[in-house]
């Protein structure tokens, strides 16, 4: 796959504008599943694919013909979805985030003994993992969505990321770290 | 015993480790961290990829058409290649072009007046009295030349001509007397000739007459004396030339 990229990319650049389409055909559903474990939001995950292929034709020319096509986009990718993860900050996610208070959530957890408990604890986890999630920096999260649900290496988090491998491993540390501040009342209770 | 830190659970956790094995039998021994160890795995195994939505087969051709429109089609590399390098390369040989043509200009310059330069400050100073003298010479000339036509005319010479001449005999006399040192007898004897006939010219104190000036071309030969000094001048001239004096 990786060399017939490569013929892709050398038709795209030798006018075969249509040639990029085949790449964003192939690519277009890893990018959306990475996408979307980051944001967490189907709208938001679709608006990345659509910029990092149409960010990643512009930059086409600086494409090294060393590297997977893959791993270059997926990069870009990061750096998409950054910019909406910073901008939606920016719009003020805040009443998500007390909305879900962890101490809030051990009393839910508390009070909850009747019903299908299983389920409840998942909806519960899942309510603050979201909260969790939210709490972490852009970076933190995206190094840890890297690591823990891609299952990615430390020096492919630092090459997405753009930053060195130990501030890659410190900020899987970190976003560790706050996670286990938001759902420690949760696994006490429990 | 030295327990393990969050930080090596956390990289033991992803397998990141480098000392996997001693971590393994230290969490096998240790109580504690055995215990912290197994509530941070179950905290991150709770934490689970959300459930990525569905997108169908014809998702990649969907997302290719929402940015098909917005996207131009590259230049062909080769077309670029033809126009692009052979421009620059033209433009780097116009350049290289007038570069060497004005460092050749430079050196046939450099060529072409360096004998014309003095090389010392004994030939600038020749140079400069070669040129001084040429022009004393051709003032004493013309003065000449006015005062033979006056004689021949039978004309009074007018105040002006007489202040030059004055100016011409103090100069003349400074001239005569640094020829003197140098070894140029005819130049010597020529300035000596022309010092007395200036002499003659500038002290009469009522102006020249016609008779006057008839005696002096007479007794002083100044006939002879302006073709000497024409002569002289020829010669001056020359070295001059040589000299590189054209100022």
């Amino acid at each position: 796959m990786g060399n017939d990229d490569h013929a892709l990319i050398r038709a795209v650049l030798a006018g075969d504008k249509d040639a990029y389409g085949q790449l964003v055909m192939r690519h277009s559903q890893s990018v959306f599943r990475v996408a979307f474990r980051i944001t967490e939001n189907e709208a938001d995950a679709e608006e990345v694919v659509q910029e990092s292929f149409f960010r990643g034709y512009r930059k086409l020319e600086s494409f090294d013909a060393r590297a997977s096509f893959q791993t270059w986009i997926y990069r870009i990718a990061m750096n998409c979805a950054l910019d909406v993860l910073n901008k939606r900050k920016s719009h003020a996610a805040m009443p998500i985030a007390e909305e879900y208070d962890g101490e809030q959530a051990t009393v839910q957890l508390a009070d909850g003994a009747a019903g299908p408990e299983r389920l409840l604890l998942s909806r519960q986890i899942e309510a603050l993992r979201q909260t969790a999630m939210e709490k972490l920096t852009a970076t933190e999260r995206l190094a840890f969505v890297l690591r823990h649900m891609e299952d990615r290496s430390t020096e492919e988090i630092a090459a997405a990321l753009g930053i060195a491998p130990n501030s890659a491993k410190q900020a899987v540390f970190r976003a560790v770290q706050k996670l286990r501040q938001s759902l420690a009342p949760l696994w006490v209770k429990s | 015993m030295k327990h393990l830190t969050e930080e090596e659970m956390i990289e033991h956790y992803y397998s990141e480790d480098t000392r996997k094995a001693n971590a393994e039998a230290h969490l096998r021994v240790c109580t504690p961290c055995s215990r912290a160890y197994e509530e941070l795995g179950k905290l991150l195994g709770s934490v689970r990829a959300p459930e990525t939505p569905e997108r169908g087969p014809e998702y990649g051709a969907q997302v290719w058409q929402s940015i098909r429109g917005s996207l131009l089609p590259y230049e062909a590399k080769k077309k670029r290649g033809f126009f692009y390098w052979p421009q620059m390369a033209f433009a780097a040989a116009c350049l290289l072009l007038l570069a060497g043509a004005f460092l050749a200009g430079r050196i046939w310059e450099h060529a072409h007046t360096r004998p014309t330069l003095a090389s010392n400050p004994q030939q600038t100073k020749e140079r400069v009295v070669l040129f001084v003298l040429d022009n004393h010479l051709d003032r004493s000339e013309r003065l000449l030349v006015q005062l033979n036509h006056a004689a021949a005319d039978g004309e009074q010479i007018d105040y002006p001509l007489q202040g030059e001449a004055r100016q011409l005999l103090t100069d003349n006399r400074l001239y005569r007397q640094s020829v003197a040192k140098s070894n140029d007898p005819l130049l010597a004897a020529a300035l000596d000739h022309l010092e007395r006939v200036l002499l003659e010219v500038a002290n009469s104190p009522d102006g020249l007459n016609s008779a006057d000036i008839v005696r002096i071309e007479k007794e002083m030969n100044t006939q002879g004396l302006l073709f000497q000094i024409r002569v002289l001048r020829t010669k001056t001239n020359a070295q001059v030339v040589q000299k590189g004096a054209t100022l």
